[in-house]
């Protein structure tokens, strides 16, 4: 039967925007869409394998993850958006994975065998990523990197302290464990061409990160004792020292891989580290949490200021580093632009770091055009090229944190397996949460929330962790990651559902009722007629959507369509009731007189 | 000038109580003696069921009704009563008697009776006029006025939750309209529960509540702990037209006196 238009209306816009499916903050602000909310929730029911089990849905590495993570659901969370407090959601994700990780677990089906072969070039965690979901759809996947070792960035930029190379291998191994294939130590451009793996391939994904580290146009630069924070950090992710380096140092940047330098320099037996950076301290890109425990170990910072030049002494070595005050970062239209008074100090050191980002380096010969930072160009939507087999994914696409890389490692995936199988590349994909986005969830604070601090974790003593690798912080302890977990508001709408007895027997949500109506153009009867009218849905809807009201346009539809009866049996009652009453053995009419 | 004013006590009031009827009357004839009356009911159950056409033709017969006897205000009972008149008659002003009450107020005999009593009634709102805060604070100013001690829910007045028997859901969905009930019953801490619509009180007396009309309190004796409420009347048909036939009357005789 057809449904008047007021009341597909009504129902459409209730379909379209009711929040029940909303994602929470946490989940649409993770690049992977890990589903946050929902393993929190285990661990604070102490079900750690169930945890375990929601995490590995979306990403293969939650030890790592769970120890670097850049977390933007922590951003998101409302208890930071609120109250300045988020779930520790990185730290619980490692203590569950300390605690349940186990390879029974991990998921190692792959698809029938396609015939099909990719190379992805780069076994950081954009590469890892899109290998395994192009091996799983039954795609030959081979890894090349010209390092020797597995993890990219995350292994010889992130420093050991942060994050211990067993914890990579480990979680590697799910690749070799689906059957993905590795060069390790092969260097595209040097031991085989570009070219010719495009021959050997039938499709090849990009994902060789931003090793190359240029110097900014300082005068001295050219110093003795000047390094890139690329090279430094990885002589020391292999050596645990850098042998080039002084004892006193400087560090030239203000974002999380300064810290990492900075840090570091403790580590390999320096005796005092600077930092220095343009922005002031309140505007530093770098993560508060790094920030402050590099204030504990006793970097010192010197915010605010630029890099005059790098005096040299009669060795052509590094004796001091001159510092120009700034003014400002960002010029009128925001743009960097950094200005200095004429304040200047200078500061003894044998060594500056520069670290102030790094590029991506061409390996395509140039056949692919690069931006700015040596991006190649993409379709941001697809991460194709205008080499039709050829796809980008991580820093070499525009990522910047690990998440971000894998969560673009297998947005080019997809786009590899539609490639493959001569798919349109853009139809029917959600493009928008192939990234992070922003939920349209918007409820209130559920009734009785309040501030509660977060669980402090337990960080090993500065003097004493600032001397070797072995991690600084040790993690949860089940009690904490427990009381931590509690503290989750599990974000969601469903405000009607915690009020309606009906639509429980019906639904999950308006959202999937009316969408179902809406689909199939039909209703049974027994739900319109099964609501009592009450408005208590609406009253609790941050939307105030008129549930009540879409059920009586229903009911006035099937009043239409029945001779004006009621489809419902029980309803012929009503019918001899009504009629009773107004009928006249029942009904007076009397005036009034004085 | 002061508009004509009349009563109209509706369905399941009269259905349940002949004597609440008539003693409401009384009072309001006093205050107003050349009150006139209409019993009928408003066609909310019609339009409920989403009858449009019929609902119309019914609700001009009680116009008709209205218009008939010169009444310009109508008192009403009844939420629904109040509502309905509300939203569909365009000249016939209408004032819940829980808001006229407060404005003339009680009579002397019946105010601070229940001060004696040792029952903590809790306050069962009208989902329908959940919006209705003077109706609210009527309900409460009556019950303070006649002394009895009150306890609010968490959900009360806005948040008030349905009794289950609203929307013509017990004849489509029996099982669904007793769970309603039930979760309706458990809202109360208080055994003890003050309405003011019948249904609402035949609903929580099948919620295992003892259920008490406000004109229960205000013109029968004080109620006290361990006393039963009245009984379930609206449970049975025969009972409750009896009542209406018996209420009909009253309206007559109260009217014409």
């Amino acid at each position: 039967m057809e449904f008047r238009t007021e009341v597909v209306d009504l129902a459409s816009n209730i379909a379209e925007n009711c929040m029940g499916h909303e994602e929470a903050f946490c989940v649409a602000a993770c690049p992977m869409h890990t589903d946050v909310k929902k393993y929190v929730a285990q661990i604070g029911g102490g079900n750690y394998q169930g945890a375990m089990e929601t995490i590995r849905e979306k990403l293969f590495l939650p030890n790592t993850l769970g120890r670097i993570c850049a977390h933007p659901c922590e951003v998101d969370c409302r208890r930071n958006t609120e109250f300045g407090q988020a779930i520790s959601v990185a730290g619980l994700k490692r203590f569950v994975a300390e605690k349940a990780d186990n390879k029974e677990l991990w998921d190692v089906k792959v698809k029938a065998s396609t015939g099909k072969k990719v190379a992805v070039i780069g076994a950081g965690p954009a590469g890892a990523q899109a290998a395994i979901d192009l091996r799983k759809e039954g795609h030959a996947v081979v890894i090349y990197d010209k390092l020797k070792v597995v993890g990219g960035m995350m292994r010889v930029g992130i420093p050991e302290y942060r994050l211990p190379r067993e914890v990579i291998d480990f979680e590697y191994s799910y690749l070799e464990d689906l059957g993905v294939s590795f060069q390790m130590g092969v260097e595209v451009g040097k031991d085989i061409s570009f070219d010719e793996l495009r021959v050997i391939y039938d499709a090849i994904i990009l994902a060789h990160g931003a090793h190359k580290g240029n110097l900014p146009p300082v005068q001295g630069k050219e110093a003795k004792g000047v390094f890139h924070a690329v090279e430094f950090l990885k002589e020391i992710s292999f050596t645990h020292k850098f042998v080039r380096g002084g004892k006193r140092i400087a560090i030239v940047g203000g974002g999380d891989v300064a810290m990492d330098c900075a840090r570091s320099s403790w580590r390999i037996g320096c005796d005092e580290v600077f930092l220095i950076s343009l922005e002031d301290r309140n505007n530093l890109p770098a993560s508060q949490a790094e920030i402050e425990e590099s204030l504990e170990e006793d970097v010192k910072f010197n915010n605010g200021w630029g890099t005059d030049e790098i005096v040299k002494n009669e060795h052509g070595a590094v004796s001091s580093i001159r510092l120009k005050k700034v003014a400002s970062v960002f010029n009128e239209e925001g743009r960097f632009a950094p200005t200095f008074t004429d304040e200047t100090k200078e500061i003894e050191v044998d060594t500056v770091i520069f670290a102030t980002g790094q590029q991506v380096e061409d390996i395509t010969g140039g056949l692919l055009e690069q931006q700015g930072g040596g991006r190649y160009d993409v379709n941001p939507d697809t991460l194709a090229t205008k080499l039709s087999d050829v796809f980008v994914a991580g820093d070499a696409s525009g990522g910047v944190i690990v998440v971000e890389a894998m969560a673009l490692g297998r947005k080019a995936a997809k786009s590899v397996d539609r490639y493959l199988q001569n798919r349109d590349l853009n139809k029917a994909r959600h493009i928008k949460k192939e990234l992070s986005y922003k939920t349209r969830l918007d409820v209130p604070l559920p009734k009785g929330t309040v501030n509660l601090p977060r669980t402090s974790g337990n960080h090993r003593e500065a003097r004493e962790r600032k001397r070797d690798f072995l991690p600084y912080d040790l993690g949860y302890t089940e009690e904490q990651a427990k009381k931590e977990a509690s503290r989750c508001i599990q974000c969601e709408c469903k405000l009607c559902m915690t009020e309606c007895i009906m639509l429980n027997d019906f639904t999950e949500c308006p959202q999937d009722l009316f969408s179902e109506f809406i689909d199939k153009g039909e209703i049974d009867p027994v739900i319109p007629y099964s609501c009592n009218m009450c408005g208590g849905c609406t009253h609790v809807c941050p939307n105030d959507y008129q549930i009540g009201e879409a059920f009586m346009g229903m009911r006035k539809d099937f009043i239409l369509h029945n001779d004006g009866k009621s489809p419902m049996e029980g309803h012929k009652a009503i019918e001899i009731h009504q009629m009773l009453g107004f009928s006249k053995v029942f009904c007076t009419k009397v005036k009034g007189v004085k | 000038m002061t508009q004509k004013m009349g009563f109209m006590p509706g369905c399941s009031l009269p259905s349940y109580t002949p004597e609440g009827v008539k003693k409401t009357m009384e009072y309001l004839k006093m205050v107003y003696p050349d009150l006139g009356g209409v019993q009928k009911c408003c066609g909310k159950g019609t339009k409920a069921l989403g009858q449009e056409d019929k609902f119309k033709e019914r609700f001009a017969g009680l116009q008709k009704d209205i218009d008939d006897v010169g009444i310009e205000m109508m008192v009403v009972a009844c939420q629904n009563c109040y509502k309905t008149i509300k939203e569909t008659s365009d000249h016939t002003n209408v004032e819940s008697l829980w808001t006229l009450l407060p404005r003339i107020g009680l009579p002397e005999e019946v105010k601070g009776k229940g001060s004696v009593s040792d029952v903590v009634f809790a306050i069962h709102d009208s989902c329908s006029t959940r919006y209705e805060k003077e109706i609210q604070d009527g309900i409460r100013w009556i019950l303070s006025e006649l002394g009895y001690r009150v306890e609010e829910s968490e959900f009360s007045r806005e948040k008030a939750r349905c009794c289950g028997f609203g929307g013509m859901i017990v004849p489509a969905n029996p099982d669904l309209a007793m769970r309603v009930m039930k979760r309706r019953g458990n809202d109360f801490d208080s055994d003890y529960v003050v309405v003011y619509c019948a249904a609402c009180r035949s609903s929580l007396m099948k919620a295992g509540k003892k259920a008490f009309h406000i004109l229960d309190l205000l013109w029968g004796p004080v109620i006290y702990n361990e006393e039963p409420a009245p009984e379930d009347v609206l449970s049975s048909p025969a009972k409750s037209w009896i009542n209406r036939y018996k209420s009909k009357h009253a309206v007559r005789k109260v009217v014409k006196a």
